[in-house]
C-alpha cells in the first residue's frame, strides 16, 4: 500500500513543471495571485487558455475521443497539483469543465463539431443558466419556459447568479419544455446565443464590490431546436451529470495547499492561535488532496466511482473559507482595506496598505462565503452525502 | 438591579433610533458614513456630547448611555466616527487637553463640525517614534488604520512605548494623509508623520487609569454597535427563512435551518449578557469586563454574519441586501483594536 508516485508519474510531473516554468509568465502568476473572485477574469484567463491549448493540455480532463490527451486520473491530479503550486490562473469552468463534457457526452455530431473547437479556442465563452430567483436548491422547480415554434423554441424567463455572463457569448440553460410533466421530466437543456434579441444581462454586485454575478433576462428569445442537447425532457439527467463534474470533477486540495503556503509566505511566521489555525487548515488541505489522489488511483485501477467524491466540494469550500478568514486575521489592520477599483493587479489600483497580498484579503474573505452556496449549498450536499455515501 | 433602561435612557434610545430610521433608509444603510449634515444634526441633538464629562461641557453619560446610542447605530447599520471621535478623542481632550485645545475641539466634536481621529498603537498599526526637541517633540513614523482620518481636522496619536498622547492638527507641516477605503465602505487613512514638530501643549495629560477607562468606553461602543447589527441581521435571517420557499415549503421548516437559526439566537443572547455585564461593572472591573465582552462579541458577530449569509443563499453574498453590507461592517468592527484574537490573548496573559 502506498501513495508514492511511480517513476513514470514523476517524469510526467517534471515535464509539467518544466512547461510551467517556461510558459507561465510572471504577469499571469501575478494576475492569478491577485484575483479576488472565483475564476480568473478574461484578461488573465484567455492568454493562459491559449498557451495550454497550444501545448495540447487545455482539455486535459477530456477523453481522447473528444480531443483530450488521454491522461490517467493520477496524471490529471499531478497536472492540477503542479498548476496550483506554480500559481496558474483558475480558468472559468463553465465551458471547459461543465458544458464541454456535456457536449461530448450528450451532443450530436453536428453540435460537437460546431461548439467544441470554439470552446477550446476561446472564441466561445460560456455561462451557466441554471438558477432562477425562485429556484436555487430546488432547481427542478425552475420556470423559464421554452415553447416550440416551428424549428425554434421561444424562451422566456429569468436566470440569476450567472457567473461571468457579462463576458459570455453563449449560455447553456435549463428550461421547461413541458409544464405538464413531473418537474424533473419537463426540463430540457438548451444552448443560447447571448447575442439573440431578447437576452438582457444585468450585473449583480457582490458585497466585496466585485462584479462576477449577473441576472439574465430572456424575453421570447428564439433558440433553434437544433441547439437542444439530448432529447426533450432529458435536461435533468444532463444537469445531474454536469453537477457531478461541478462538485467533484477536478481536485481542490492542491489549490488549497498552495494558497495556504502562499499566504504564509506573505504573512511570515504566525503566532499563537493563528499558527494553530494555519496548521489545522494545512492538515485539512493535505487530507483533501490525498483523498483526491487516493480516489484517482482507485479509478485508474478500474474501481467503480466512489461516493467519496461527493465530499470534496463541501470540504474544499470550508477550507477555502478558513484560509480566507485566516488571511484577514493574519494581515491585521491591512486585511481590512477594500478598494473599489478592479482588478487588483490592474494599473488603476491604489497603493496597498501593508503587503500587496493583503490588498485583496477582505474581498476574498467576502467572496469565499459563496463557496458553501454555489454548486449546491453545504446543507444540500450534506443531505446527499448522508444518503448516497453513508446510506441513511 | 434593573435590566430595563431608565426612562431617560429609553428616551435617548428612541430619539436616536427615530433619527437614524428617518435619515438612514435601508437601501443606504451599511454603505458608508452618514453625510456631514446628518452628523451635525446628531450633534444638535446632543448625541455627540454624551460621553464628554459635564465639567467639559458634555452630558456626562456613562457606559449605559454610550452603549444605547452605539447599539442604535448598529441596529440601523448607520456609520460615523462615533466611537473613536465622539467617545475616545473627545474624552481624551476633555481630560487632558489644555484650555486652548479644549475650547477649540470639544465644541467642534460635540456639535459635529469637526472630526478628531485616533491613531493608536498595536500590531500592524505602524511604528511611531518621538524625540524630545526643546520644549516639544519631533514625531516620525506612521499610523496605518486611522478610521475617518481622511476628513479629520486633527489626530490623537498614542505611542507604542511612551505614555504620551499627542494632539496634532491635520494641517501641521509634515503630516501626510493617505485616504483609503475599508471593507465597510468607510474612509480610513494611513497618516504619515515626517519630522513633525509637536509643541509642548499638544501633549494630553491623561492618567493611565482614566486612559484605560476611556479606551474601554470606546471598545464598549464598538461592542454595542456589533450587537445592534447582529440583531438586525438575525431578524433579517428569521424573516428570510420564513418567507423563502424551496421544495414547496419555507426553508425555515427544515430542521438544519432551524438549528442554525437557533444558534444565532444563542450567540445574540450570550453577547447581550456580556455587554450588560460590562455596563454594570465597577470602575475597577470595567476595563476587563469590556475586553471580555469585546472578545466574545467580535467572534460571535462574525459567526452570526457568516450564517446569516449562508441562510440567505446567493442573495447573502450581494451588496444589494443589508446582510452582505452588515457582514462587511462586522468584519471591520470585529477586527478593531486587534480583534477577538488580541482580546483573547490579553485575557489569557
Ligand atoms: C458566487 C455564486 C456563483 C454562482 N454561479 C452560478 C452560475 O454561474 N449559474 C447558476 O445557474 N447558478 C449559479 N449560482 C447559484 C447557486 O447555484 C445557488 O445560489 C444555490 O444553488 C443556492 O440557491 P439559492 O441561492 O436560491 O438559495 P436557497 O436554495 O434559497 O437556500 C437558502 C438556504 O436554505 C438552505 N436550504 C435550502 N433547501 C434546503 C433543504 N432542503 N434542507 C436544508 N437546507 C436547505 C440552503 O442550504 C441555504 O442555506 C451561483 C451562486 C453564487 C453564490
Amino acid at each position: 500500500m502506498s501513495l508514492a508516485l511511480p517513476p513514470e508519474a514523476l517524469r510526467f510531473r517534471d515535464e509539467v513543471r518544466a512547461f510551467l516554468d517556461e510558459h507561465l509568465s510572471a504577469d499571469l502568476r501575478r494576475g492569478a495571485a491577485l484575483t479576488s473572485g472565483v475564476f480568473a477574469e478574461p484578461d488573465i484567463a484567455r492568454p493562459w487558455q491559449a498557451i495550454l491549448e497550444t501545448r495540447g493540455w487545455l482539455v486535459y480532463h477530456w477523453p481522447v475521443a473528444a480531443g483530450g490527451p488521454g491522461w490517467s486520473r493520477v496524471q490529471r491530479w499531478i497536472f492540477e497539483k503542479e498548476c496550483a503550486e506554480a500559481g496558474a490562473p483558475a480558468l472559468p469552468g463553465m465551458g471547459l469543465k461543465l458544458v464541454g463534457p456535456v457536449l461530448y457526452s450528450f451532443g450530436d455530431d453536428a453540435q460537437k463539431a460546431d461548439y467544441l473547437p470554439r470552446l477550446r479556442s476561446g472564441e466561445d465563452f460560456w455561462a451557466q443558466g441554471f438558477s432562477e430567483p425562485g429556484s436555487g436548491s430546488d432547481l427542478a422547480s425552475l420556470r423559464t419556459r421554452a415553447v416550440r415554434d416551428g424549428d425554434d423554441y421561444l424562451v422566456t424567463g429569468q436566470k440569476i447568479w450567472t457567473t461571468q455572463a457579462h463576458h459570455a457569448n453563449r449560455l447553456f440553460a435549463l428550461v421547461r419544455t413541458n409544464p405538464e410533466a413531473k418537474p424533473q421530466a419537463g426540463i430540457s437543456f438548451l444552448l443560447i446565443d447571448m447575442a439573440s434579441p431578447g437576452v438582457t444581462v444585468r450585473p449583480i454586485l457582490s458585497a466585496s464590490g466585485d462584479h462576477e454575478l449577473n441576472e439574465v433576462f430572456l424575453d421570447a428569445v428564439r433558440v433553434p431546436v437544433a441547439n437542444r442537447i439530448g432529447e426533450e425532457g432529458q435536461g435533468w439527467t444532463i444537469a445531474k451529470f454536469l453537477l457531478e463534474n461541478e462538485r467533484g470533477g477536478s481536485s481542490f486540495g492542491p489549490g488549497l495547499v498552495a494558497d495556504l503556503r502562499r499566504l504564509l509566505d506573505a504573512t511570515g511566521p504566525l503566532k499563537g492561535e493563528l499558527a494553530t489555525r494555519a496548521i489545522r487548515l494545512s492538515l485539512d488541505a493535505r487530507a483533501l488532496e490525498t483523498t483526491e489522489l487516493r480516489t484517482a488511483i482507485e479509478l485508474d485501477a478500474g474501481a467503480p466511482p466512489t461516493p467519496r467524491s461527493l465530499i470534496t466540494k463541501l470540504v474544499a469550500s470550508e477550507i477555502r473559507q478558513g484560509i480566507d478568514e485566516l488571511a484577514v486575521d493574519a494581515f491585521g489592520p491591512a486585511g481590512l482595506q477594500l478598494p473599489a477599483e478592479r482588478p487588483f493587479y490592474g494599473p488603476g489600483m491604489p497603493a496597498p496598505i501593508g503587503p500587496q497580498a493583503a490588498q485583496p484579503a477582505a474581498a476574498r474573505y467576502l467572496n469565499s462565503r459563496a463557496w458553501t452556496i454555489f454548486g449546491g449549498t453545504s446543507e444540500i450536499q450534506l443531505t446527499l452525502i448522508a444518503k448516497a455515501a453513508v446510506g441513511l | 438591579m434593573m435590566l430595563e433602561p431608565t426612562e431617560e435612557q429609553a428616551l435617548l434610545r428612541d430619539m436616536v433610533s427615530r433619527f437614524l430610521a428617518d435619515h438612514v433608509p435601508t437601501d443606504v444603510a451599511g454603505r458608508g458614513s452618514l453625510p456631514l449634515a446628518d452628523w451635525r444634526a446628531l450633534g444638535d441633538l446632543g448625541v455627540l456630547a454624551l460621553a464628554v464629562p459635564e465639567a467639559a461641557g458634555g452630558l456626562g453619560g456613562g457606559p449605559g448611555e454610550i452603549a444605547i446610542v452605539a447599539e442604535a447605530f448598529g441596529r440601523a447599520a448607520a456609520m460615523g466616527p462615533l466611537a473613536e471621535c465622539a467617545v475616545l478623542c473627545a474624552c481624551l481632550i476633555a481630560d487632558g487637553g489644555d484650555q486652548a485645545s479644549a475650547s477649540k475641539w470639544i465644541g467642534a466634536i460635540t456639535s459635529g463640525q469637526a472630526i478628531v481621529a485616533y491613531g493608536g498603537p498595536g500590531e500592524g498599526l505602524g511604528d511611531l517614534t518621538v524625540q524630545r526637541a526643546g520644549e516639544g517633540w519631533i514625531l516620525n513614523g506612521e499610523r496605518r488604520l486611522v478610521r475617518h482620518g481622511a476628513g479629520a481636522g486633527a489626530f490623537i496619536v498614542a505611542l507604542d512605548d511612551a505614555p504620551h498622547l499627542l494632539l496634532i492638527e491635520a494641517a501641521t507641516p509634515g503630516v501626510a494623509i493617505l485616504p483609503y477605503a475599508l471593507a465597510d465602505g468607510e474612509q480610513a487613512a494611513l497618516v504619515r508623520f515626517d519630522a513633525v514638530e509637536v509643541a509642548c501643549e499638544a501633549r494630553l495629560q491623561v492618567t493611565p487609569t482614566r486612559r484605560r477607562r476611556v479606551i474601554a468606553m470606546t471598545q464598549l461602543a464598538i461592542t454595542a454597535e456589533m450587537i445592534g447589527l447582529m440583531q438586525t441581521l438575525y431578524e433579517a435571517t428569521v424573516d428570510h427563512v420564513r418567507q423563502r420557499r424551496q421544495f414547496g415549503v419555507a426553508i425555515g421548516s427544515f430542521q438544519v435551518v432551524q438549528h442554525r437559526v437557533a444558534r444565532l439566537f444563542i450567540l445574540l443572547e450570550q453577547s447581550r449578557s456580556l455587554l450588560l455585564r460590562a455596563i454594570s461593572a465597577d470602575d475597577d472591573a470595567f476595563a476587563t469586563a469590556v475586553t471580555e465582552a469585546f472578545a466574545y462579541v467580535a467572534d460571535a458577530a462574525l459567526r452570526l454574519a457568516q450564517d446569516a449569509t449562508q441562510l440567505h443563499g446567493g442573495m447573502g453574498v450581494t451588496e444589494d441586501l443589508l446582510v452582505g453590507r452588515g457582514h462587511r461592517r462586522l468584519l471591520v468592527l470585529s477586527h478593531l483594536f486587534g480583534g477577538a484574537i488580541a482580546a483573547r490573548a490579553k485575557l489569557a496573559a
